[in-house]
């Protein structure tokens, strides 16, 4: 290892010929932060390789695809409504919403096992633990990155398109008057969106190493599961089977969307669950919330 | 918080760890001082099992360990802030630069994220990785992977470092390099390191302290010089009727065995040179030479661990 770098960059950075470099090694007198400052580091981290910054362009091509799917059609609706005029009155929170839906299904299977899987195949995670975190920080850091990705999907289109009705309004103050509470239900609604997404996407993303697998059941877990249980509420004639509504993952987004702002499914009215409250969606994203949580915890727990 | 020179690094009491019927560790007790440990012993002995242990990665079944001070299995964070691990298995993530993975973990370690970019490149410079850090990892050698994971491990200046096999898998000259970066680490920028390996030659080379361990057990410790010097043979060389001597010697109580022309007798304690001296006289031989037989650590480690594992020493000898 040398110690004086080559004359030509002496040479250039302008400092005397023959002069030496003192690149011993130095103790860090720093400031050193806390495991607060770790979390916010590995929740950066993980969210800037889920976005494929710094990776190869093929990891790029999904959040690309995804970022593009969800802001475009509400700046191009606000663009038209601008330029022509009302126009698509029936594109609303609601509908956005349930188009927002796939994709943020789309991009959890992408970004969990992005998370998860390759600290695991990499064998990071010894690193990662012999750090001064504990491992519900590690967790902590990936549930808050996922979730700040899936968050920028479910909240931010809608604020754009909640900015564009304000100011295409004829009285942007009186919009904002007659719509008081329209920013509470967008960060209520994507915020129980991105949790429900981001919980199941990361449990079982924690099961595996592999990134495909675990994107392929993540996806493939809710379809059948949502298919199943629609299938026995359906075959069932008993009082309780709108209950089986609560179980059927693949609905519980749509159901959420429609307690929030009200009205039926832009996808149709449900066959069964109709009657149920909309409050208790809101305890079953909590319990898959808790229960996720759990589970990987103890994976990690496991884990050496 | 620097240790004081004289105060031990690590404490071990009792300390157990069993997987089930598996026993990993079996009561350890051990007093480590600062400085080059090496940490021998065969694949399984729970070398490994041991360093997650100090690091506070895994709970003791029974006993205890201090670590700089601090209780592992209580303050596993303090322990962590204050020590580095390379890992004995491939650890890098491939499609990261050296740079910005051995940066993220500078965070990861407390430092701001400016300083934790300028302390990693500083590093990686002293690790032997300067312009490559730009470079994606999984375009690196086996050497140039060690030496990263090297630079991660002392990226947040630990005050001790646990290295796991840290020349598995390099060839010879990087093996070289590696133990010469080792060496450098411990004696010019005084990090404490527990280098962990089955090569002892590179325990020899690098520590001045050796730890033992097999089956799980802790067969020897204690300064190297000490190991290799205290109890070996005592070669005698005499000049007259050699078998006579010998003769004599074992009558009056010493194990003798021949030794490429001379005498070894086993030092059992130093009354054995009284025996050697005034059996010479009573015989009227003149001693022509008298000197305790050097051991190698491979000598203490084959005699130690032979012991243990009843006839197989699970060591590789390098070169």
């Amino acid at each position: 290892m040398s110690s004086v770098p080559g004359e030509a960059g002496a040479a250039q950075s302008g400092a005397r010929y023959g002069e030496v470099f003192d690149r011993g090694y130095q103790h860090y007198e720093g400031r050193r932060e806390g495991r607060a400052h770790a979390v916010r580091a590995l929740t950066l981290y993980s969210v800037r390789g889920a976005l494929g910054i710094k990776k190869r362009w093929t990891a790029k091509i999904i959040p690309i695809f995804i970022y593009a799917a969800s802001f475009l059609p509400v700046a191009v609706i606000i663009g038209i409504r601008a330029f022509v005029g009302p126009v698509a009155e029936g594109f609303n929170y609601s509908s956005l919403y349930v188009a927002l839906s796939p994709l943020l299904l789309i991009l959890a299977a992408a970004a969990a096992p992005e998370m998860l899987c390759d600290d695991r195949r990499e064998n990071v995670l010894p690193l990662y633990f012999s750090r001064a975190i504990t491992r519900g920080d590690y967790l902590l850091a990936k549930i808050a990155a996922l979730g700040i990705l899936l968050g920028s999907i479910a909240i931010l289109p809608p604020l754009l398109l909640f900015i564009g009705n304000t100011l295409l309004a004829e009285s942007p103050l009186g919009y904002l008057r007659d719509q008081p509470d329209e920013v509470g239900r967008i960060l209520a609604t994507g915020t129980l969106l991105s949790i429900f997404y981001a919980a199941i996407g990361l449990v079982i993303a924690s099961f595996t190493a592999r990134k495909g697998v675990a994107a392929a059941i993540y996806i493939g877990f809710i379809t059948i599961e949502t298919a199943i249980v629609e299938a026995l509420a359906n075959a069932i004639t008993a009082s309780w089977r709108d209950f089986l509504d609560l179980i059927s993952l693949g609905n519980v987004p749509d159901r959420i969307i429609n307690w929030v702002f009200g009205g039926t499914s832009a996808v149709g009215a449900p066959p069964v669950g109709a009657p149920l409250q909309g409050w208790l969606y809101l305890f079953v994203v909590a319990g898959v919330a808790v229960i996720c949580g759990v589970v990987m915890y103890q994976r990690y727990l496991a884990e050496e | 918080m620097e240790p004081h020179r004289d105060e031990p690094v690590i404490i071990c009491r009792g300390l157990r760890k069993a997987y089930g019927s598996v026993v990993a560790l079996d009561h350890l007790d051990l007093e480590v001082p600062p400085g080059a440990i090496g940490l021998l012993g065969p694949n399984g002995a729970g070398k490994s099992t041991l360093i997650k242990l100090l690091l506070g990665l895994i709970r003791p079944t029974e006993g205890e360990a201090s670590v700089l001070g601090f209780d592992t299995a209580r303050d596993g964070i303090q322990v962590r802030q204050r020590t580095g691990y390379m890992p004995e298995s491939d650890c890098l993530p491939g499609d990261v630069t050296a740079a910005d993975f051995v940066g993220h973990m500078a965070q990861m370690s407390g430092l701001p994220a400016r300083a934790a970019r300028l302390r990693a490149a500083e590093v990686l410079y002293h690790c032997g990785v300067d312009e490559e850090r730009y470079r994606l990892i999984r375009e690196f050698s086996t050497g140039m992977k060690q030496r990263v994971k090297l630079a991660q491990a002392i990226v947040h200046d630990p005050d001790l470092v646990f290295l796991d096999e840290p020349t598995n898998g390099m060839d010879p000259q990087g093996r070289e390099e590696m133990l010469e970066l080792i060496n450098r680490i411990h004696r010019e920028i005084g990090i404490t390191v527990l280098l962990s390996s089955h090569l002892l030659d590179d325990v020899e080379r690098v520590c001045d302290y050796v730890l033992l361990v097999a089956q799980g057990r802790l067969v020897q410790h204690g300064p190297v010089r000490e190991l290799i010097a205290g109890a070996g043979d005592i070669l005698v060389e005499v000049d007259g009727d050699a078998a006579r001597f010998r003769e004599a010697l074992v009558a009056r109580g010493a194990t003798v065995t021949a030794s490429d022309g001379m005498l070894a007798v086993k030092h059992t304690d130093d009354l054995v040179f009284d025996v050697i001296r005034d059996t010479a006289a009573d015989l009227d031989v003149a001693l022509r030479g008298l000197r305790i037989q050097s051991r190698s650590l491979e000598d203490v480690y084959v005699q130690q661990v032979l012991a243990v594992n009843g006839g197989s020493d699970g060591v590789e000898r390098a070169g």
